[in-house]
């Protein structure tokens, strides 16, 4: 497989111009050419050791019953303990459940609706209301879940919000759609898309920016409507950034965020609401219990990453650029 | 100091491996007295509240610094951040003489239990600290770690359990404030359907019940309806057995008394989502609805509230009435009675002449000197004294906030509370504050404490937290009529097999032990 | 290789003004869309664009009115744009506290400092790694991924941090960030995709591979590193976790602690006995919101005419 990477990315540049073919560079041969380049990454490589790489002798804990003032070494060894009462818990399965069903709407729905918004921004010819419409799309990033959801709150309370009043109107029926398990994903996921799909942009739009003007132009003088130069000059274009957003994506996939669904979870909803990071806050880090909670973000890192390697070795064989 | 910040840019421009420049350093100064030596002054981790913590010169940590003999070196933590910090400097090397620890979590109970605060017990009976002797033993022995008392408690009101009531709508339908539970449903339902405002319309409903989170016997008003009809408080000792209050026939009771509440419209309908923290005093205010089962100071707080709406008729929209009787019995719940409490760790306090002063220095600290400077400020500074009372100086409630916010946090007044409350600005408020008072001294008779509070169960400990959810979303669920009785006993049945029965053997074994 | 390779004519950067080729850009995109279903799009496409900006701003909008407005008015009205009565209590009580200038010029600066220090050793080890026949290169990709997807924790990074040396030093905020794996990949990738020969060229006439770093693949890469420099400046900007593990001099906090402890809420019963702390006025969350917002949003437009900068490379393969 490693060589199909190579040849695949050696052979991406292709330049048409004088080719400056590449030969292999075998073992020490490499090193000596790329001496300079491996200086200028060392304090890159400085920096993963010390902040990354380190600490993570600290991950031990998750084998451990940590007592802080015992310390990492001085703590009694458990081995798979923890690990055994994550997997064991009865509520494991429906907490997956939930986690996927959410990772999955954010995947499917709020990450395609920001690549559309980016297009459309892009489609804009005035500079100034592109402009204005980008950083006005991107003020909710900063706002706060807290903040969100007590929004939400006022935008859906009982009888008297005005989104809730007008559903209601519709349905015929009076729900509390805050508590009512159905909304509960509904929900979520228009909060998501509106607090971070105009964030989303500024990276498809960092890409858009990269597009050759003169493409456009060419392709005018060609005759090509707005439909195919999107279809043909940008998309292919942000392409790449797509798929290695993607890929990073599948990587985040049992992290939905603690914040909003703690937030936005109550008694009537919790079957549907509790998900891993509300689960590890409560049994974990509320309680001050860092090994169980160091043993979960364990299981979940390696999830993440055989999904992030797994997608990458996808985007690989149908010749794409994946994230290495 | 200079160099040291530099020195991290330096290495990375040059991109050397010169870790050593700074790996070294870092030699604090937190545990003084590394030997053996008596300490020269003393540092206390404490959390606050005010917006920013006193500067390093503040009058008062000067003045108590001189009456604890001892200099104050104060490490102020914002308050919603104290749990991190603490787990963090535990496991650093560089621990204060003394800890405030506001609340018995897992990492503070593991280690207290491997040794590392000082057991106080004996200490603090021995009588050497007047001021450290409790007034209440109920309530230090619940601040305890299965009886073994790890800190001086921060006191509390007792007694904080009220219904506030729209005392403008009792008057509108000529009505008494509710002495039991079937007068306060009584209530409930003539503030929700015989128009108490006289608009005309149907446009009101009893009471006020906002979220409340997954856990009990946390003060809810669904706690307090539940230890009103006889459930007990958290724990019911029944015939020298503890069972948990959730299993007792008068939970059950209140529930369906909380269920028909909400059945018949006489509650709020957003009950389940309603945000406590910034919502509960709106519909009160509006007019909307006319009781709320919350702290006394809810009462105050309306009053306020009304008061900035129009100062001329504020009196006339709060009523306050306590603890009310259940069809099983006349009960009260009370409050834990501390927060939290100033432990002394072992790390930085090692031997007993060391402990000995550390106690010495809390013992003038909760002297009526000590509490006066804590709690009101320095006199003839930000505020002095009529009546005995404590009148601020309004160009200095700045300062008074701040200390307040931050100094009060290490008070601990466990022998009784004796700076100088304030000056109520109108009769009014006067009567309100001796309501308060009439009414914590008549129900503390009647209060039902938890008979579990000082025990800690170690499966507890790691599922406490996920067990109590179980209850308080079943709770919710029945009310509502999500869940019906089946559904509610499977609940309680849940929460037996994934760790309820341990906690129930182990609480008992405890209990037994304690006597 | 399915891949079509689209080799643009690239033009290296003419000296000629941004005003100048901003001036000569709408010329040619009327001249691309003058159709009239062009036209229709355009219409539909602003008209709906506008709205989803309004929509994002409308609460914003409201959190700013609110910021200005009474308690009692935002305890009694539900939903408003503008006050009934104007009042700036709630930024009275915020700003003029000494602590928060002193908090605000503090952020302002390490912000500044951090992003430019981040930004430098992501894009210096970025660079390398685009390089695909790197020595080295697999295995420092897949630690940077495995970082990305699990980091170690708050207790051990803290010890880490103490025995460097950094506690109660600005650079406890800047360094443990220093680089973002995500933000790391993306750069890599950007670099990747751009054209080989300006670099090959540049390496013929005896350019040094910083040189060519600074003066080829910088400029081609500004959009990039115009969003990833907004990046960092929010996290370090947004970031309260840091200061209030890392610095105990409580003269050096950053804005969002004194902005977190403004609105931390005091609830009823974790109150005291004598005097009773209000909870901290709806107002003032307010004020806080605008307060700790304003400032980056206005870091964005100023970050936005990078963005244009970078175009007149040739567009890349898939």
């Amino acid at each position: 497989m490693t060589a199909v990477v190579d040849v695949e990315q050696a052979g991406t540049p292709a330049p048409a111009a004088p080719p400056a073919p590449r030969r292999p560079h075998r073992g020490w041969a490499r090193v000596v050419r790329y001496r300079w380049l491996l200086v200028m990454m060392l304090p890159g490589i400085l920096y993963f050791l010390l902040f990354r790489i380190w600490p993570m002798w600290g991950a031990q804990i998750a084998f451990k019953n940590y007592v802080p003032f015992l310390g990492i070494q001085g703590s009694e060894w458990v081995g798979w303990h923890h690990f055994q009462e994550f997997f064991s818990n009865p509520d494991f399965p429906r907490l997956l459940g939930n986690t996927l069903i959410l990772a999955a709407l954010s995947l499917f729905v709020a990450f395609p609706l920001t690549i559309v918004l980016a297009l459309l921004l892009n489609e804009v010819r005035l500079s100034v209301l592109k402009r204005t419409v980008q950083t006005l799309v991107y003020i909710p990033h900063f706002l706060s879940w807290t903040v969100v959801v007590s929004l939400t709150a006022l935008l859906f309370a009982i009888g008297t919000g005005p989104l809730s009043s007008f559903l209601d109107g519709l349905t015929g029926t009076e729900t509390n759609y805050l508590a009512d398990p159905d909304w509960f994903r509904p929900l979520i996921l228009l909060q998501t898309i509106w607090k971070s799909t105009g964030w989303g942009t500024i990276i498809f739009l960092a890409a858009l920016a990269s597009v050759d003007q003169e493409q456009y132009e060419a392709a005018v003088i060609d005759g090509a409507g707005r439909w195919q130069r999107t279809w043909h000059i940008t998309l292919p274009a942000i392409r790449p950034t797509i798929i290695v957003m993607l890929i990073l994506q599948t990587g985040e996939i049992l992290n939905t965020g603690f914040e909003q669904i703690y937030l936005m979870s109550n008694a009537l909803n919790r079957t549907v609401a509790d998900v891993f990071d509300t689960y590890v806050y409560f049994t974990g880090i509320q309680q001050g219990a860092y090994s169980y909670s160091t043993a979960v973000g364990l299981s979940k890192a390696i999830v993440g990453l055989v999904l992030i390697f797994g997608t990458n070795w996808l985007a690989k064989r149908f010749n794409q650029q994946g994230i290495f | 100091m200079r160099t040291r910040r530099l020195a991290p840019l330096a290495l990375l421009a040059v991109g050397s491996l010169a870790l050593t420049a700074c790996g070294s350093g870092g030699s604090g100064d937190g545990g003084d007295g590394g030997g053996g030596e008596a300490l020269d002054s003393l540092s206390i981790m404490a959390p606050y509240f005010s917006t920013t913590p006193p500067a390093d010169d503040d009058p008062v940590g000067a003045k108590l610094s001189e009456l604890a003999g001892l200099d104050l070196d104060m490490q102020w933590v914002p308050n919603a951040e104290y749990g991190d910090r603490t787990n963090v400097v535990l496991a650093g090397d560089e621990i204060p003489d003394v800890m405030v620890i506001q609340q018995k979590s897992q990492g503070f109970v593991q280690t207290a239990e491997a040794g590392g605060f000082w057991d106080l017990t004996e200490y603090l009976a021995s009588g050497d600290y007047p001021n450290l002797v409790t007034e209440n033993p109920d309530v230090q022995q619940a601040s305890s770690v299965n009886g073994k008392v790890y800190g001086v408690y921060r006191a509390r009101d007792v007694v904080r359990t009220s219904i506030t009531i729209r005392k403008d709508w009792l008057k509108n339908l000529g009505l008494e404030e509710p002495t039991n539970t079937d007068e306060l449903m009584a209530l409930a339902k003539a503030f929700t359907e015989d128009d108490p405002d006289g608009n005309g319309k149907d446009d009101t409903y009893g009471m006020i019940i906002p979220a409340w989170g997954a856990s009990i016997g946390t003060g809810s008003p669904y706690d307090a309806i539940e230890t009103w009809f006889g459930a007990g408080n958290v724990w019911k000792d029944e015939g020298g057995k503890l069972i948990p209050s959730f299993t007792t026939p008068e939970w059950k009771q209140a529930l369906d008394y909380e269920k028909q509440l909400i059945d018949n419209g006489y509650v709020n309908k957003d009950y389940a989502t309603m945000d406590g923290s910034t919502q509960w005093n709106e519909p009160f205010l509006n007019g909307k609805g006319g009781i709320i089962i919350d702290v006394q100071s809810r009462a105050s707080q309306l009053a306020g509230l009304f008061k900035d709406k129009d100062p001329k008729t504020y009196d006339q929209f709060v009523a306050l009435q306590g603890n009310i009787a259940g069809p099983n019995g006349d009960f009260a719940l009370p409050t834990p009675g501390y927060s939290g409490f100033l432990a002394v760790p072992k790390a930085s306090v090692q031997t007993e002449e060391q402990l000995k002063q550390v106690l010495t220095a809390l013992n003038e600290l909760s002297s009526t000197e000590g509490q006066i400077l804590e709690n009101n400020g320095i006199e003839g500074d930000n505020f002095t004294v009529e009546d005995g009372f404590v009148v601020n100086d309004e160009s200095k409630q700045d300062y008074t906030d701040l200390v307040s916010g931050s100094w009060a946090q290490i008070g601990t007044n466990v022998a009784g509370y004796e700076a100088y409350k304030p000056k109520p600005e109108t009769e009014y408020d006067a009567e309100l504050e001796k309501e308060r008072a009439d009414l914590q001294a008549k129900d503390l008779e009647k209060a039902v404490f938890n008979p579990g509070a000082a025990l800690v169960s170690e499966t507890y400990m790691t599922n406490g937290v996920q067990l109590d959810q179980v209850i308080a979303d079943a709770r919710i669920q029945y009310i509502s009529g999500q869940i019906d009785e089946a559904g509610l006993d499977a609940a309680i049945a849940q929460w037996k097999s994934s760790g309820g029965d341990a906690v129930t053997a182990e609480m008992n074994e405890l209990y037994g032990q304690l006597g | 290789m399915a891949t079509t390779q689209t080799t643009g004519t690239v033009v290296p950067t003419p000296t000629s003004s941004p005003r100048a080729r901003r001036a000569s850009k709408p010329s040619t995109q009327h001249q691309r869309f003058n159709t009239r279903a062009g036209r229709a799009f355009d219409v539909v496409n602003v008209v709906m664009l506008v709205a989803v900006g309004l929509l994002a701003l409308l609460p914003f909008l409201y959190v700013l009115a609110g910021s200005f407005a009474t308690e009692l008015e935002i305890t009694t009205r539900p939903f408003f744009l503008w006050p009934r009565e104007f009042t700036t209590d709630s930024y009275a009580s915020i700003l003029s506290s000494d602590a928060f200038v002193r908090a605000f010029v503090t952020t302002v600066v390490v912000t500044l400092v951090g992003t430019l220090v981040q930004l430098a050793l992501t894009a210096l080890m970025a660079y390398p790694l685009s390089k695909v026949d790197l020595p080295g290169r697999r295995t420092i990709m897949t630690v940077v991924v495995f970082t990305m997807v699990f980091s170690a924790g708050m207790i051990p990074t803290f010890l880490v941090v103490k025995q460097l040396g950094l506690l109660d030093t600005y650079w406890a905020l800047i360094l443990p960030m220093a680089i973002n794996p995500f933000s790391l990949i993306i750069i890599k990738n950007f670099f990747q995709q751009l054209p080989q020969e300006l670099e090959e060229s540049a390496k013929i006439d005896g350019a040094h591979e910083l040189q060519i770093l600074r003066h080829v693949v910088i400029p081609l890469s500004k959009p990039v590193l115009a969003t990833f420099a907004l990046f960092y400046a929010v996290g370090i900007w947004n970031d309260y976790m840091s200061p209030l593990l890392y610095l105990n001099d409580q003269d050096m906090w950053t804005l969002q602690m004194f902005l977190r402890q403004v609105t931390a809420s005091a609830s009823l019963s974790a109150q005291d006995m004598g005097a009773e702390l209000p909870p901290p006025a709806q107002g003032i969350k307010f004020a806080v919101v605008i307060v700790a917002t304003i400032p980056v949003l206005l870091a964005y437009p100023f970050l936005q005419k990078h963005f244009a900068k970078g175009m007149l490379i040739g567009s890349v393969k898939g």
